[in-house]
């Protein structure tokens, strides 16, 4: 075999393992769209309204005819989640909690991270161990802490107790603080030169220099909020005090075999993650925060 | 007046960085040190509970006493012959009285509650520690704030001795062991194939990394939809397995489900470490005639090496704490996790000083590993 016709050959393997890898990867996504998609019950030929099976083989999906499991397609079980359950109030509750988190991680670890890149200031290596050292604590150890320190302040089942212990992440700071450190200081040399003071000089300056860290940090901090479980699973217990994904979690207690409404309710707590994610895509893979998305 | 400059530095410092040490402290600091003295108490949180329930004092003593405030001919005197504090307190107020609270109800001023239940000054809805703290001459402080009782190493003891505990610490060593290898190998794997003149790289990056951006509750329902025995994992294997309620399956099934959703996006990580090493050692040994065998065993391997060391750790320390998949879709206690058997102690069965005893051993799994890293990788990783 000539050296040419081999590397085809290698290439065209390459793209059968990356395709079949991608169709793995895909199929639960697109299977669960095609259940959340199929009717509860339609009206078939005869006039008769007959119940659908959505475990039946072959699964009778006809994408040009929009027919799952040999029933029409329908975007009823969309609307229905939302009669069933206070769909439209954990939507809310999840876009406070992920909007405020983000926006909290963004000012405040900027300014952290400006204070431990440039400043000086007293016991700054001493904190800075601190943080380090606090990167390897699991939240399984400090969800009991945590958790009756919510209890003594009144704070469980309130937006507060959601999102005050997450303001802040030692993760963002040191993110933040190593972008700055990234930036020539000759700039703020340049201000200081001019009579700036440290606070125009951050807000003025150097904070709109600072805009693909901010974005991948909040790109980050959102979807992590927004994917969150542990603890929403600790500080809500109220129906309209839940986040997204404690509502699935209802699901998966309450309408167990309403395999329809769960896959709805599911493909619409994804759907918003994965159109971030897209438009933001090269801020994201490329930013090198790939590792710990999940927590 | 102008400070120094040196002293103003120090001022905005402290100033912008108060905010994230004043969380840190508080939801970082406190939370594990708080957490180690917990292990070694018997941390009841349903009494601590009872510390802040409610009650309208004038009801509870009516009940109590079987008489209204209000009836004519009531004395302080005659009430104080019927009346039993201690019964009062643990029935009526509802409060599990431990050894020194019960000692402290000496200091109970048992005169001055029932003068004022006939002056009709107790209508009003109080919690049971502001109540307790009013009407206790002295130590009121064992009232108002829950003490959990010291058991020294007793919780321990008790871990060593729980089936439980070895199965979760199994069940989780066993996942990490099976997951972390097989989802590096098929990362590193994926990325090699796909650090090639290959077109549309963009988009299998981003199909790569969609199960890392869906939460873990989401995709443990797509997946209890997959699993299910009727379900369409098992028409297309043409088996009949109950993959989640089966105990034998269970883990097996979760492991699966969590390497497929991480191997895409550890993969992409790898890409960008593949993308680093120059061409020119790959054109290089191809002159030389090495083979892709070994191209892959002498080059892209070591060089890769930091990059795999740092996220097979992440790797082993996501899987160490695995919770999420569990919870939702674990049924059986034979296929428990340290992280879930933790939580179930901690809220489902109110024994917190027992849970912060296991996840001290979490922690220090967690601990070991990722000393264990760093004493492999001497090169700056993130930070």
């Amino acid at each position: 075999m000539s050296l040419n016709k081999k590397f085809r050959m290698s290439l065209i393997a390459a793209y059968i393992v990356l395709i079949g890898y991608c169709v793995l990867t895909l199929f639960p996504f697109l299977w669960s769209m095609s259940v959340s998609l199929t009717p509860m019950t339609y009206e078939n030929d005869q006039g008769v309204r007959v119940g659908v099976d959505i475990m039946k083989w072959p699964p009778g999906i006809n994408l040009f005819k929009f027919e799952f499991f040999n029933a029409p397609g329908t975007f009823e079980n969309y609307v229905e989640v939302f009669k069933l359950v206070p769909f439209a109030r954990w939507i809310l509750n999840t876009v406070i909690y992920a909007v405020v988190v983000t926006l909290g991680n963004i000012f405040l670890d900027a300014l952290g991270g400006y204070a431990f890149a440039r400043l000086k200031f007293p016991l700054k290596n001493f904190w800075f161990t601190c943080f380090l050292a606090t990167l390897m604590l699991p939240m399984h150890v400090k969800m009991i802490p945590m958790y009756n320190m919510m209890v003594d302040y009144g704070l469980v089942n309130t937006y507060w107790g959601l999102f005050v212990p997450k303001l802040t992440q030692v993760f963002g700071l040191f993110m933040m603080r190593q972008f700055f450190m990234g930036l020539p200081i000759s700039v703020e040399e340049a201000a200081k030169l001019d009579g700036a003071s440290i606070f125009t000089t951050f807000f003025k300056i150097i904070l709109p220099m600072t805009k693909p860290a901010i974005a991948a940090l909040s790109i980050y901090v959102f979807m992590g909020t927004w994917n969150d479980f542990l603890w929403p699973l600790l500080m809500t217990s109220k129906k309209e005090m839940f986040t997204l994904t404690m509502g699935l979690n209802f699901f998966n207690g309450t309408y167990y075999t309403y395999w329809q409404f769960m896959m709805a309710a599911s493909i619409m707590i994804t759907l918003p993650m994965i159109a971030i994610f897209i438009s933001f895509q090269k801020q994201f893979i490329d930013s090198g925060i790939t590792a710990g998305v999940k927590g | 007046m102008l400070l120094k400059a040196k002293t103003r530095e120090a001022l905005i410092g402290y100033l912008f960085a108060a905010p994230i040490i004043l969380s840190v402290l508080m939801f970082e600091f406190y939370p594990i040190i708080t957490a180690v003295f917990y292990s070694f108490t018997q941390y009841q949180p349903l009494q601590a509970q009872q510390l802040n329930n409610t009650i309208v004092p004038e009801d509870t003593l009516s009940m109590n006493l079987m008489v209204f405030p209000d009836e004519p001919g009531l004395t302080v005197e005659s009430l104080q012959d019927d009346f039993d504090l201690e019964f009062f307190i643990e029935t009526d107020v509802g409060i599990t009285l431990s050894e020194r609270q019960r000692e402290a109800l000496q200091y109970f001023n048992t005169e001055r509650l029932l003068t004022d239940f006939l002056e009709g000054k107790l209508k009003e809805e109080v919690s049971i520690k502001d109540f307790m703290s009013v009407y206790l001459k002295r130590e009121a402080n064992l009232f108002v704030k829950y003490k959990p009782k010291i058991v020294g190493l007793e919780n321990f003891a008790k871990l060593l001795d729980d089936q439980y505990f070895w199965l979760s610490l199994k069940n989780t060593v066993v996942y990490t062991a099976i997951v972390v290898p097989i989802q590096t190998f098929l990362a590193v794997i994926l990325a090699v194939v796909a650090n090639r003149g290959i077109k549309g790289r963009q988009l299998f990056k981003i199909i790569f990394f969609l199960p890392a951006v869906t939460s873990s509750a989401a995709l443990s329902m797509i997946f209890k939809l997959i699993y299910a025995k009727p379900g369409v994992l098992n028409k297309l294997l043409n088996l009949s397995v109950d993959w989640l309620q089966n105990p034998s399956t269970a883990l097996i099934a979760i492991m699966i489900m969590n390497i497929w959703s991480t191997a895409g996006y550890f993969m992409v990580t790898y890409l960008a470490g593949l993308q680093n090493i120059p061409k020119s050692l790959y054109e290089a040994s191809e002159i030389d005639g090495a083979n892709f065998r070994t191209r892959f065993t002498k080059i892209t391997l070591p060089l890769l090496r930091p990059q795999i060391l740092f996220v097979s750790t992440m790797g082993i320390i996501g899987c160490m704490q695995v919770f999420d998949q569990i919870y939702f879709l674990i049924k059986n206690m034979r296929n428990i996790t340290l992280a879930f058997y933790i939580y179930r102690n901690a809220f489902e069965y109110s024994k917190m000083g027992y849970a912060s005893a296991l996840s001290m051993v979490l922690f220090a799994l967690i601990l070991i590993i990722t000393f264990a890293q760093k004493k492999f990788i001497k090169e700056e990783s993130y930070f």
